[in-house]
C-alpha cells in the first residue's frame, strides 16, 4: 500500500514571531515535514530564496512575519508579503500553483498561533500534492 | 538611466525553446536599478525557468552571470568564459546591451528578455517615470528643467495648451500638465520671462527620425 503524501514545507520566519520551530508545539508523529530557515526580520525574504526552496525539494513554503505595525524594522514584513505575492504570482506563471506558497502574520512569540496556521495549512497543501518540479 | 521591464516568462520561454544550454546573462547598470535585468533579477528568472523546465522533463542547462554593463566591451569580456559552444545567450540588458554582445560573441544566439521602454528616472521607490527622449536638441536650459518634449502629451513648445484641469493633462489624470510644472517651477526660478521666448518648430533630425545616430569624439580616438 502507497504511504500517504507528506508534504516537505519549508518555513522562513522572523526570530521575533517565534524563536525556532523546535519550540512549537506540533505535537507528535505530524505528517510533514519541516525545514526552517530562521530570519532576523523576514524583510530579509528575497525572491530568489523562495524560488530555490523550491528547486531543493519543497512542496510548500511558508513564511512567518510579524503582525502589521509590529516589525521591528518598520516594514520588514511588507516587504515580505510583497515579495511572497510577486513569487506567488511567478509560480502560478509556471505552473506550480501560487498556493505552494504563503505568508502569515503572527504576534510576537505567539508560537501556539504558528503551530495551528500550520496544522490549518496542511489539508490544502496535501491536496497540492508533490511539487511537480522534484 | 534606461529603463526596461523584463518580458514575461511565457515569451521568454517561447524564445529560448531551441536552445538547450543558456547564459542568463544580467546587466548590473541602468536594468539593475529598475528591478529588470540585475542580479537579483538573473537569480529569480533562472530559478523559475529551471523550475519550469524540470516540472516539464526538458534538460535544459541555465547559468546565470552579471557584468557591471553589457554595453561596453571591457565589462562584456567578463562573461566569455560563461560562453562556450552551443550556449545561447539570455540578455537582461536594454536592447543596446543585446547588441553589444550580439557583437561581441559573433557564433552566439543572444536574445533578448528585458523590453528597453524608455529615459527615465527613479521618482520613487518602484516607480519609474519618463524623462528624456534623447532627441538630439536639448532646451531644458528655457524650459526651467522640465522637458515638454517628452512630458507634454501634445509636445506643445510655447506654452500650454489650455485643457489642463488641476495640474492634470486632459489625455490622461494620471498624467501631471508639463506645462503647469514649467511655469510653476520658472516663477521660482524667476524666469517667467523664458515663456516669451519664441521656440521655433522641432527639427526631428537630430533624434532618431534622422536614422541611427553617432557621437564620435576626436579628443579619445588614438
Amino acid at each position: 500500500m502507497e504511504s500517504p503524501f507528506k508534504p516537505e514545507i519549508t518555513v522562513f520566519h522572523c526570530i521575533n514571531a517565534f524563536p525556532d520551530v523546535e519550540g512549537l508545539p506540533l505535537g507528535q508523529g505530524e505528517n510533514f515535514s519541516i525545514k526552517a530557515f530562521k530570519l532576523p526580520c523576514t524583510g530579509m525574504v528575497k525572491d530568489v530564496y523562495l524560488l530555490r526552496a523550491f528547486e531543493a525539494g519543497a512542496d510548500a513554503v511558508l513564511v512567518f512575519a510579524c503582525l502589521q505595525g509590529q516589525c521591528r524594522y518598520v516594514e520588514g514584513n511588507l516587504r515580505a508579503a510583497k515579495r511572497v505575492k510577486f513569487v506567488q504570482k511567478l509560480l502560478d506563471e509556471i505552473e506550480l500553483d501560487g498556493r505552494r506558497l504563503a505568508l502569515f502574520n503572527i504576534a510576537a512569540g505567539d508560537a501556539a498561533a504558528a503551530a495551528e496556521i500550520l496544522h490549518k495549512a496542511l489539508p490544502e497543501l496535501v491536496k497540492l500534492g508533490p511539487n511537480p518540479a522534484v | 538611466m534606461i529603463v526596461g521591464e523584463q518580458k514575461s516568462i511565457a515569451e521568454i520561454r517561447e524564445i529560448i525553446a531551441p536552445y538547450r544550454k543558456l547564459l542568463i546573462l544580467g546587466c548590473g547598470t541602468c536594468v539593475k536599478t529598475c528591478f529588470a535585468g540585475g542580479e537579483d533579477e538573473v537569480a529569480v528568472l533562472a530559478s523559475a525557468l529551471r523550475l519550469a523546465l524540470k516540472k516539464e522533463g526538458k534538460e535544459i542547462a541555465v547559468e546565470e552571470f552579471t557584468v557591471e554593463r553589457q554595453c561596453e566591451d571591457a565589462f562584456i569580456q567578463e562573461a566569455a568564459a560563461h560562453i562556450s559552444p552551443g550556449t545561447a545567450v539570455l540578455s537582461l540588458a536594454c536592447g543596446a546591451g543585446v547588441q553589444a554582445i550580439a557583437r561581441r560573441f559573433a557564433k552566439t544566439p543572444v536574445l533578448p528578455g528585458v523590453n528597453t521602454t524608455f529615459i527615465g528616472v527613479l521618482d520613487k521607490q518602484g516607480l519609474f517615470t519618463e524623462e528624456c527622449l534623447g532627441c538630439g536638441d536639448c532646451k531644458l536650459a528655457i524650459f526651467g528643467g522640465i522637458c515638454p518634449v517628452t512630458r507634454c502629451a501634445k509636445k506643445l513648445l510655447n506654452g500650454p495648451c489650455g485643457g489642463s484641469q488641476k495640474g492634470k493633462c486632459e489625455v490622461s489624470p494620471d498624467l501631471d500638465c508639463a506645462w503647469q510644472q514649467i511655469i510653476e517651477r520658472l516663477k521660482i526660478l524667476g524666469q517667467l520671462g523664458n515663456l516669451r521666448v519664441y521656440v521655433p518648430p522641432k527639427n526631428w533630425k537630430s533624434s532618431h527620425a534622422g536614422g541611427p545616430r553617432k557621437l564620435v569624439r576626436e579628443d579619445h580616438i588614438i
